[in-house]
């Protein structure tokens, strides 16, 4: 497997809990590096820093308690970057009201709520579901992540998206 | 593999070297026997050749490169054929036999070159008596006193009589292009309307549950679309309906190799099948029109299919010998419900036409290819197809195979084609031999190569041997070709080897090595096959 350029970064000021997720999503580390940070001030200066050096991030998973600006807020920021609208916005929090939630939603284009405490599998199956869809969206050729994302998904995105061919 | 500079690999920088140093190259080493016209035809042969195994541009783009060069260099209107005129003189009479002529006409090995017709030209040997600077006077009983003589041996019009650049623009409509077109709008309106996955889902209800018939059913339904869609589709399609089978083994069952093994396998032979299967089948036949022979949609098939079924037949037991079926039964649980939309059903009606129109050529007479244009004309009429389906068809794929009709066109006229096979002893060769070495060389070739661009590097050298006759009566063109097409579609053994490869390895489910072993025993196994028809089959029907 090869790594790609699309990274992953969760954001999480809990160490314990962040080294759950990365944990949980080990599977997906081989092609889709992940990056942590603990609160909103590193998770800025990490994507600044990948997306200086030509990376894309393809799933963030984001706390709603940071210290400093909160979840939903940074997730909002986020989505005003242009690099970073096709990214897929996971909230995963225990905490956050259905203010906030909304806001997430209508703001940030929330992807997914997952809530604490989450389920590895759906995590996983999450994270998968989302990145099927930023590849979709976002690369040309999608063969390459096949063997890790939804198989099924890509290949009925290659018979009807009609763009191989034979050669 | 970057190496940074134009964002090549060290591979793909080679290759855009040599392809450059390629197009020069046959200026370097004047070849006496060729034609000016004949270097620059060689030139572009090397370059798009290098382009095409090292991949430095896209194969589309060396396609169309190749068609702007030979516009440019070898066209009656581009810059270096636009005023030129071939140097003549008549011979002046002397006394009884002997002829002045200027010395420039003679050639070191005293002979003189005779204008016969436009392109072609007449060695004589003569007689040299005297020189006397500007002339010279030879004695010869062929001469005449109003002979063409070619006063610059070495002018560029010599043995070349350049054509009309339409004549390479005009390939991108050419018939078996516009045929393609025909087939890639049936497909992509298929996909659009679910044509292709209800067809498989009410085609694969009779082989029941057992495993075994699963197999031989995803198989043949597999190759009976890929003979009309493309193979790679048809293979990203049938894995949505074998990831869900697979989903039901145990992770470590070796059955699921088998599985997904029989979709890149059964797309690939069944491309064959039919002129619209495969690209390098228009080639093949793109190539034999050229030289007058034409052959039908149903003399394709008539050839093609029964050696489809075979190879199915034995892909279908190979598989099973080498991953046996490990459950009693499989529960295939295929949804979906035919559109019957007045859209779709005119697709249907269209599709039903088309297909029946094609394969019933030999009785109304009426050419593949014009019929092709009735679904062109009625999936946008009908509004089945809107303008951003007409974007999104492969554009790439039919400019790939404009590229190599071009190119053939030009090596045939530049004479290079006829050229390049006469070093080689083809003679001493048998027929079984032969047909063994074009077989051999086309799977070799495209296991690596694009499958068209193996036919389209192949097929000038097949035509050349026939139209040089060095091969006798023995020679039968139809079959060489046949033979050529067949085994660029029979080349597997690798990811690379084809996009339904690519597709199958994807997954995750089967390893290289399982591939390269079912692949190199359908490639020896093929081989033979080849031969056999080619011996007892083929000479039957196409006489």
């Amino acid at each position: 497997m090869e790594t790609s350029d699309i990274y992953i970064l969760c954001i999480e000021d809990e160490q314990e809990v962040l080294d759950a997720v990365v944990r949980d999503l080990e599977k997906l580390e081989e092609q889709f590096p992940v990056e942590t940070a603990t609160s909103a001030e590193e998770a800025r200066s990490v994507i600044e820093k990948l997306l200086e050096n030509g990376k894309k991030i393809g799933l963030i998973l984001c706390d709603h308690i940071l210290p400093g600006d909160n979840g939903v807020e940074l997730l909002i920021e986020l989505h005003k970057n242009e690099q970073l609208h096709a990214s897929k916005k996971v909230l995963l929090t225990g905490q956050a009201g259905l203010e906030d939630t909304v806001k997430a939603l209508n703001e940030a284009k929330l992807h997914h709520y997952i809530a604490k405490p989450w389920n590895k599998e759906d995590l996983m199956s999450v994270s998968v579901e989302l990145l099927t869809d930023y590849v979709i969206e976002q690369e040309d050729d999608v063969l390459p992540f096949m063997g890790t994302l939804d198989a099924a998904k890509l290949s009925e995105f290659i018979r009807s998206g009609r763009n191989v061919s034979d050669s | 593999m970057k190496s940074g500079f134009l964002g090549l690999t060290k591979t793909q920088l080679a290759g855009l070297v040599l392809g450059v140093f390629g197009l020069f190259l046959p200026f370097l080493l004047p070849l006496a026997s060729l034609s000016i016209a004949g270097h620059i035809g060689l030139g572009i042969f090397f370059m798009a050749a290098i382009f095409w195994m090292f991949e430095p541009i896209p194969i589309y783009a060396t396609s169309m490169l190749v068609i702007f060069l030979q516009v440019v260099l070898l066209s009656s209107q581009g810059p270096v054929y636009m005023d030129a005129e071939l140097p003549l003189s008549e011979p002046v009479a002397l006394e009884e036999g002997q002829w002045q002529i200027p010395s420039s006409a003679l050639k070191n090995d005293n002979t003189v070159l005779l204008a016969v017709e436009p392109g072609e030209t007449e060695s004589i040997s003569v007689y040299v008596v005297d020189r006397n600077g500007q002339h010279v006077i030879v004695e010869s009983t062929e001469l005449d006193a109003d002979t063409a003589i070619i006063t610059d041996t070495g002018h560029r019009l010599v043995n070349y009589q350049p054509n009309s650049y339409t004549e390479y623009l005009g390939t991108l409509a050419h018939p078996i292009i516009i045929l393609f077109l025909g087939g890639f709008m049936l497909a992509s309106a298929s996909v659009k309307y679910n044509l292709d996955k209800n067809l498989t889902r009410y085609l694969l209800g009779p082989f029941g549950s057992k495993p075994r018939y699963i197999v031989l059913g995803l198989m043949l339904v597999t190759a009976m679309l890929s003979a009309f869609m493309s193979n790679t589709a048809t293979a990203a399609m049938m894995v949505t309906v074998i990831l869900p089978i697979i989903a039901q083994l145990e992770p470590g069952d070796r059955f699921k190799f088998g599985l997904a093994l029989a979709i890149p396998i059964a797309a690939n032979v069944g491309g064959i099948t039919t002129p619209i299967g495969t690209p390098p089948n228009a080639i093949v036949i793109a190539a034999l029109s050229e030289y007058g022979i034409d052959i039908s949609f149903t003399d394709w098939i008539i050839v093609a299919a029964p050696l489809v079924v075979v190879m199915l037949v034995f892909a279908w037991w190979l598989l099973l010998a080498l991953f046996p079926p490990s459950i009693s039964r499989f529960n295939l649980k295929l949804e979906g419900k035919l559109n019957l939309s007045p859209k779709a059903v005119g697709l249907y009606a269209i599709f039903a036409a088309t297909v029946l129109l094609w394969v019933t050529e030999n009785q109304h007479g009426i050419p593949s290819s014009m019929v092709a244009f009735l679904p062109v004309a009625a999936l946008v009429t009908g509004r089945i197809l809107d303008k951003s389906d007409i974007r999104k068809l492969p554009w790439d794929v039919l400019w790939l195979m404009a590229g190599g009709i071009s190119l053939g066109i030009g090596m045939d006229k530049t004479g290079l084609a006829v050229w390049m096979i006469s070093g080689f002893d083809w003679g001493a060769m048998g027929y079984i031999t032969l047909i063994l070495t074009f077989s051999i060389v086309a799977i070799a070739m495209s296991n690596f190569l694009s499958n068209t661009v193996t036919a389209t590097l192949l097929m000038p050298l097949v035509i050349s041997m026939q139209a040089s006759g060095i091969m006798g009566d023995d020679f039968n063109l139809l079959i060489i070709g046949v033979v050529v097409a067949v085994a660029c579609s029979l080349a597997m053994a690798l990811p690379i080897s084809t996009p339904p490869n690519a597709i199958a390895m994807s997954t995750g489910i089967i390893r290289t090595k399982d591939m390269a072993k079912v692949g190199v025993i359908v490639g020896v196994v093929g081989v033979l096959i080849i031969l056999a028809y080619a011996v007892f089959y083929w000479p039957m029907v196409t006489n």
